[in-house]
């Protein structure tokens, strides 16, 4: 197994790849006496750095009436500190020569500043100060509400199937938390004030509930004290975390429902409960979904797509999360198709994996595609910070980064039929059609 | 609550005692700046033409083969879309592989692999790269376009060509290209279904017999491989490649237009404006102003800075606002854009043309020029971590013949660009008196203030003006003249008052299922209909004041508008010949219905109720009719074609009924009417 990319250039004229292997991410991790997690990964091909902040809070972690108050609270992140200007976030990265951005999911809000490599300093005093005392003014909050407003317009409300996640999710649950999304809704959007700001602040934003993630050209040593020299005082917050003990109750009978919308073709939509990200049965359902929609040769689109020319675009995909989530099948009429039409395609193919094992030719095949993936997935800097982190915060183990394959490769042909067949079964779905609103019933006759 | 903060505009600071041993107020010096290396890489050329580029790269057990056909844009014409279904069919099949075959292999060695008309894209883990580069070959230099496959490809396209009718970015993507390039221009040609529809399996073979060759192409190697292999592996699978005669093209030079014009596409269940501010511009790469123009650009929008700033963090109109200067070899273009709430759309544009003007009028402060070129030159590091990057620096530089040196000089270039150079590139490329401003969004709540941008054209989704001046009707004629005619050809006004009631049976079909329909109507508006559809039965009921609808034993009330609209549609005579409706007519023009010119007559009653009716000018009967209806989810056009004209004691009724509802659309056909049967007024009461 070679070793870091710098030896590979010298590596250069002794070609040895042969045999699949990865190269191995190193890096070192520890914590701050605060209690914020800490790792680093040294990568000196390219003379940049990614510093990454993941704070273990999202959506989930909202009252029903302040849903969107995680996302909203990520663009006050960006409002400045005592020794930061408002907007000043923004300018001074920029004007360092670097990129930053934020997003926030159901599980976690994440922060990065992508920068030339001697700046290094620079993002840490960025992301302590506002870790430390952020600073929010009325008129900061008041612009902000109103570009979260636009956001979810320009995302959700004004693109055709804008909302179909939303939909989605909402129709799947009906206790957890995960029943909204993390843009949230104009109405709560509205009512959220500065109080609240503060004592979510004070929650949620707390070393002990942050990890800090850094790949690119550092050097360890000088890294480690830059970083206790900006973040060791910050106080532990003392503030009990919210962490939702919410179960969904199983569900027990399909739950199917109709949306009209500015849209020409119907969409379909299955969504099946699945168990929490780093199971083992979230490892066979990603093998499932990769023998059903990934490549030209994937059950659904040959059958769907191809032969039958049902739909122009089909695909799956687990929305694996912190807590269950949820496994997901959809299908884009082609021009004529009804919905229902497609939908009882598609649910053939489901009911193959289902009843017979996959072949051993397509088993190699999605091995093949797997490793792929997860070789491609930590072809960056900023990439690789961020799934460190992940796996760190997510699955308590920083290592998968190098490892996590062995899971997959450890899902065999039955497990994937077991899964399938425990899994996608009709009581379980959500099944949701996105109809032209042309569709909906006409005025009275 | 909001207002009250407002006004006091308190800050916050989410204190926490300060501690001393750093220094927090001021921000950390940057370290010694590290060296930018462009990273190496090899070229060679192929007997053949081929040229190829080799970037090794470690970092992963991966290798990509981007090859790129350097072929001139092409005009498509009423074949527009052929070359995406060329792309699209390299992929379908080859001599000796069906496409079954070539998706299996692809996936099996879990590669990615994409074509498209300039191109194809493979990548894969290093040990598959002897198949890989196997399928990639066999795919360039053996394709066999199929029919079925061109067939299965143009339907996809067509579906697609639908979907994005309701997409803003989408629709404003066509209309901002036909405008800025005509569409007699590769660039400004718009694919429509009747131009998919023409689409030959021939004209696409011919594109890849004549435009796949090695001596336009370049081959970018990048990844877990030394250019020795490379050489190996390119020679024993592109060498076979036979070098071609590549035809090429003129065109004409787009030009901007001379005065500001506004363009706006109606989209009336918008929430959100789509605006682009935009216009052609003739800059490639190798012109000594492009780097000197692409600051200027910066500063204007091309990150967080004033587009965002004022859009955004001022002003709050959008989620973000920005601006590109896109050079190209044929013809390049500027765009500044934004997605703001429909009541600011005026607002965000004049913000956005101040911003344009300023940068033409003022010297940028020496701070914001920097930070500019700092922002630059960080993103120019930042994108060589990917070793395509050096392949496509690489590749620029043999294709736009610049010198070798190009991009080891272009930081240097960055920084010796003066606030005057800025302010002068602004004034050459930064046009906001000569631009097309594109807008799509809600008409009937942001034309008005567009107007004051320059003259405003309404066009449609496929870049076409909606032209109203070309649809007036001829001189002399009145929207009298037409109502007289009509009544005339349908039989007469003393005809159609001898109708006492009638009863008309139809049949049709709605998504598959065949529904017969009877309506009972007698004078002046009682109206009864029994809908069966075989699963389904609904019973209509209007007495000339009430109405019900009963569907499988449920029956609800009409009430609203749909009440209203029910006591007129119910009459049994055209409303014309009511007098008492006091119909106001007024002739709109001409418009086409079903290809033939008919004129368009705008009606409406005195409680304010509008609609549109149109006449065949040489047999005077009416042939469509285009309401607007109100349901819950919002206000749909409906609109209803009259065809197939025949006599029933003396009276002309239409035989064919088409009526469509946004994208669905009903036909029913008359089987029979029956006049004056002595139809009772309990007919039209709903039994209890």
């Amino acid at each position: 197994m070679r070793k870091k990319l710098f030896v590979t250039i010298i590596l250069f004229f002794a070609f040895v790849t042969l045999g699949y292997s990865q190269n191995k991410i190193d890096f070192t991790e520890y914590d701050l006496d605060n209690g914020m997690h800490v790792i680093l990964h040294q990568d000196k091909s390219t003379p940049i750095v990614a510093v990454t902040m993941m704070y273990h809070v999202g959506s989930k972690n909202e009252r029903p009436d302040r849903t969107g108050f995680a996302h909203f609270f990520e663009h006050l992140m960006f409002e400045g500190s005592p020794n930061i200007p408002r907007e000043g976030y923004f300018k001074i990265v920029q004007n360092a020569g670097g990129q930053l951005n934020a997003n926030t999911s159901f599980d976690r809000t994440f922060y990065y500043e992508i920068l030339p490599s001697n700046q290094l300093a620079l993002a840490l005093w960025l992301e302590s100060e506002r870790l430390l005392h952020l600073k929010i003014d009325s008129v900061g909050v008041e612009t902000q509400r109103k570009v979260v407003i636009e956001e979810r317009h320009q995302r959700l409300d004004n693109q055709p199937y804008g909302t179909v996640l939303e939909q989605t999710f909402s129709h799947a649950f009906k206790v957890h938390p995960y029943r909204w999304m993390p843009i949230g809704s104009a109405q709560y959007i509205d009512k959220a004030t500065i109080p609240e700001f503060m004592d979510f602040y004070k929650t949620f934003y707390v070393p002990q509930n942050v990890t800090l993630s850094i790949a690119g050209d550092i050097d360890i040593n000088q890294a480690k004290e830059l970083i206790s020299k900006y973040f060791a005082g910050i106080p532990k917050g003392t503030k009990k975390i919210y962490r939702p003990d919410v179960v969904e109750p199983p569900q027990k009978a399909e739950v199917r429902d109709t949306v009209y919308d500015n849209i020409q073709l119907p969409l379909v939509l299955q969504a099946y409960h699945i168990p929490a990200q780093g199971t083992p049965d979230y490892y066979a359902l990603n093998m499932l979904t990769t023998i059903l929609s990934t490549g030209q040769s994937s059950r659904l689109y040959k059958q769907v797509v191809d032969k039958e020319q049902k739909a122009i675009q089909v695909g799956s995909f687990p929305f694996a999360l912190e807590d269950p989530g949820l496994f997901i099948t959809y299908g884009i009429c082609n021009a004529g198709v009804q919905a229902n039409d497609l939908e009882a395609s598609m649910q053939k193919e489901l009911d193959k994996v289902k009843k017979d094992l996959i072949t051993e030719e397509e088993f190699q095949k999605i091995r093949n595609q797997v490793k792929n993936n997860f070789v491609s997935q930590n072809a960056t800097d900023a990439g690789v910070a961020e799934n460190l982190a992940e796996y760190h915060v997510f699955f308590g183990n920083t290592n998968l980064i190098n490892t996590e394959i062995e899971r997959f490769m450890k899902v065999t042909r039955e497990d994937i039929r077991r899964v399938a067949d425990k899994y996608l079964t009709k009581d379980n779905r959500v099944v949701l059609y996105y109809l032209p609103k042309s569709a909906e019933k006409k005025e009275g006759k | 609550m909001r207002n009250k903060i407002l006004i006091l505009v308190l800050a916050i600071v989410f204190a926490v005692p300060s501690f001393s041993q750093v220094d927090r107020s001021k921000q950390p010096a940057p370290g010694p700046a590290p060296e930018i290396n462009l990273g190496k890489y090899e070229s060679f050329t192929l007997p053949n033409g081929l040229k190829v580029f080799v970037v090794e790269n470690h970092k992963l057990p991966r290798v990509a083969f981007s090859l790129t056909i350097d072929r001139e844009p092409i005009l498509e014409g009423n074949q527009t879309g052929y070359l995406e279904a060329a792309g699209e069919l390299l992929r379908t099949g080859t001599k000796t592989k069906t496409k079954d075959q070539l998706d299996k292999e692809i996936d099996f060695i879990g590669a990615t692999l994409f074509t498209s008309s300039d191109g194809v894209f493979a990548m894969s883990l290093t040990d598959h790269i002897q198949k890989l580069l196997g399928i990639m070959s066999d795919i360039v230099l053996n394709s066999d376009f199929k029919q079925a496959e061109l067939d299965k490809i143009k339907k996809r396209m067509e579906s697609a060509l639908a979907a994005q009718k309701d997409n803003p970015n989408a629709i404003s993507a066509v209309v901002e290209d036909a405008l800025l390039y005509g569409k007699d221009h590769p660039y400004g040609e718009t694919e429509t279904e009747q131009t998919v529809d023409n689409i030959t399996l021939n004209k696409c073979k011919e594109y890849y017999s004549k435009f796949f060759a090695p001596n336009i192409s370049y081959l970018a190697v990048v990844g877990d491989i030394n250019v020795k292999e490379a050489k190996v592996l390119v020679t024993k699978y592109f060498g076979a490649w036979k070098k071609k005669t590549v035809p090429s093209f003129k065109y004409k030079k787009p030009e901007a237009p001379k005065n500001r014009v506004v363009a706006l596409v109606d989209r009336p269940n918008s929430v959100q404006s789509v605006i682009s501010i935009a216009y052609p511009v003739q800059l490639k790469l190798g012109d000594p102003d492009l780097i000197k123009a692409s600051v200027a650009n910066t500063i204007l929008g091309g990150g967080v800075f004033r587009l965002f700033e004022n859009l955004r963090e001022k002003h709050s109109y959008t989620y973000g606002a920005y601006s590109s200067l896109v050079q190209d070899r044929l013809v390049g273009h500027f765009s500044a854009s934004a997605s703001v709430r429909n009541e600011v759309t005026d607002s965000s544009i004049t913000q956005m043309l101040y911003e344009m003007n300023r940068i033409r009028n003022e010297a940028v402060p020496d701070s914001e020029l920097q930070m500019a070129k700092n922002y630059m030159t960080g993103n120019f590091a930042i994108a060589l971590e990917r070793p395509q990057t050096i392949a496509t620096y690489a590749i620029n530089i043999a294709r736009y013949h610049l010198p070798k040196d190009y991009y080891q000089n272009y930081l240097k270039n960055i920084a010796a660009v003066t606030p005057k150079e800025v302010q002068e590139m602004a004034e050459k490329y930064i046009k906001p008196d000569d631009a097309y401003v594109i807008v799509v969004g809600k008409a009937s709540e942001i034309e008005n203030g567009l107007k004051q941008f320059g003259p405003l054209t309404l066009y449609d989704k496929y870049g076409d003006k909606i032209d109203t001046t070309k649809n007036k009707a001829p001189e002399g004629v009145t929207a009298k003249d037409i109502i007289d005619k009509y009544i005339k050809a349908i039989g007469g006004r003393e005809n159609l008052e001898k109708v006492k009631d009638r009863t008309t049976i139809m049949r049709g079909s709605v998504q598959g299922m065949n529904i017969t329909t009877v309506v009972y109507q007698k004078e002046p508006n009682k109206m009864m209909s029994e809908l069966d559809a075989g699963v389904m039965k609904q019973e209509t009921y209007f007495d000339g004041q009430k109405g019900v609808v009963s569907v499988a034993g449920n029956t609800q009330e009409i009430q609203g508008d749909a009440l209203q609209a029910m006591k007129y549609e119910s009459m049994i005579h055209p409303m014309f010949i009511v007098d008492s409706l006091k119909i106001n007519a007024k002739l709109a023009g001409t418009e086409k219905v079903n290809g033939k010119d008919a004129y368009k007559l705008e009606l409406s009653l005195p409680d304010g109720k509008t609609w549109f009716e149109y006449f065949d000018p040489e047999t005077g009967y009416k042939v469509k009719d285009s309401k607007s209806i109100t349901v819950p989810q919002g206000i749909f056009t409906k609109e209803t074609e009259y065809s197939d004209y025949r006599n029933v004691d003396g009276v002309m009724y239409p035989f064919k009924i088409r009526q469509s509802v946004g994208a669905q659309s009903f036909e029913f056909n008359v089987s029979s009417i029956k006049v004056n049967t002595g139809l009772t007024d309990d007919k039209f009461e709903m039994k209890k």
